[in-house]
């Protein structure tokens, strides 16, 4: 530590240092093992997938920082509703457009617009369980 | 929500990093308290009243706020 740094700074440094190493070895993990499945090497993308949420998590779990805190929380929070809302608004609309369009029109709906749309009311049922789970405790 | 943690923090020559470091929350959070864009929570409202060994109330005052 020079005499320019304090404990705190250098505290902030290390989170920052250590968030940034976080944040690489998901985004990297699943990139490089999207690349290397790409490349047809399903694999060893697999593997590299793998260890870059391993490597999340251990830095995450392992490092002597604070690497959130209460903003960060509530930053979430936050961006889990808005993500959520935005969600549910375009299934509303998208579901009733496919419905309509199927039964009106000789347009067949792709199957990956019922997949999505089946993903998102599975997100909604865990949703209505969490809320369930969480109402029961507070 | 209307505080003082600016006034307070400049009487005892703290930055923000320091103070984020004393209270354990980053110099983000503490920044975005004092720019009322972000309200604490109680635990942290009284650990930085503590920091300053003041009252809650008299670092921040939801009446000013204007939405309280």
């Amino acid at each position: 530590m020079t005499a320019t740094e304090s404990p705190g700074t250098t505290r902030l440094s290390k989170r920052r240092t250590y968030r940034r190493l976080m944040y690489l070895a998901v985004f990297g993990g699943t990139g490089i093992g999207f690349l290397l499945r790409y490349l047809d090497y399903p694999v060893v993308g697999e593997a590299v997938y793998w260890v870059g949420i391993v490597a999340f998590i251990a830095v995450w779990k392992g490092s002597d920082v604070q690497l959130m805190d209460e903003r960060d929380w509530a930053l979430e929070r936050r961006a889990s509703l808005s993500a959520l809302q935005i969600v549910g608004a375009t299934m509303v609309v998208v579901a009733s457009g496919s419905r309509l369009v199927t039964w009106l029109t000789d347009y067949t709906v792709p199957t990956l617009v019922w997949g999505a749309l089946y993903g998102y009311i599975g997100l909604f049922i865990v949703f209505g369980l969490s809320y369930l789970w969480h109402r029961s405790r507070l | 929500m209307k505080n003082e943690l600016d006034e307070y923090r400049s009487r005892d020559g703290l930055s923000q990093g320091e103070l984020a470091d004393a209270v354990g929350v980053s110099r983000q959070t503490i920044n975005a308290i004092e720019r009322e864009r972000y309200n604490p929570s109680l635990e942290l409202a009284f650990k930085l009243a503590a920091q300053f060994d003041c009252a809650v109330e008299e670092l921040f005052d939801p009446a000013l706020d204007g939405s309280a």
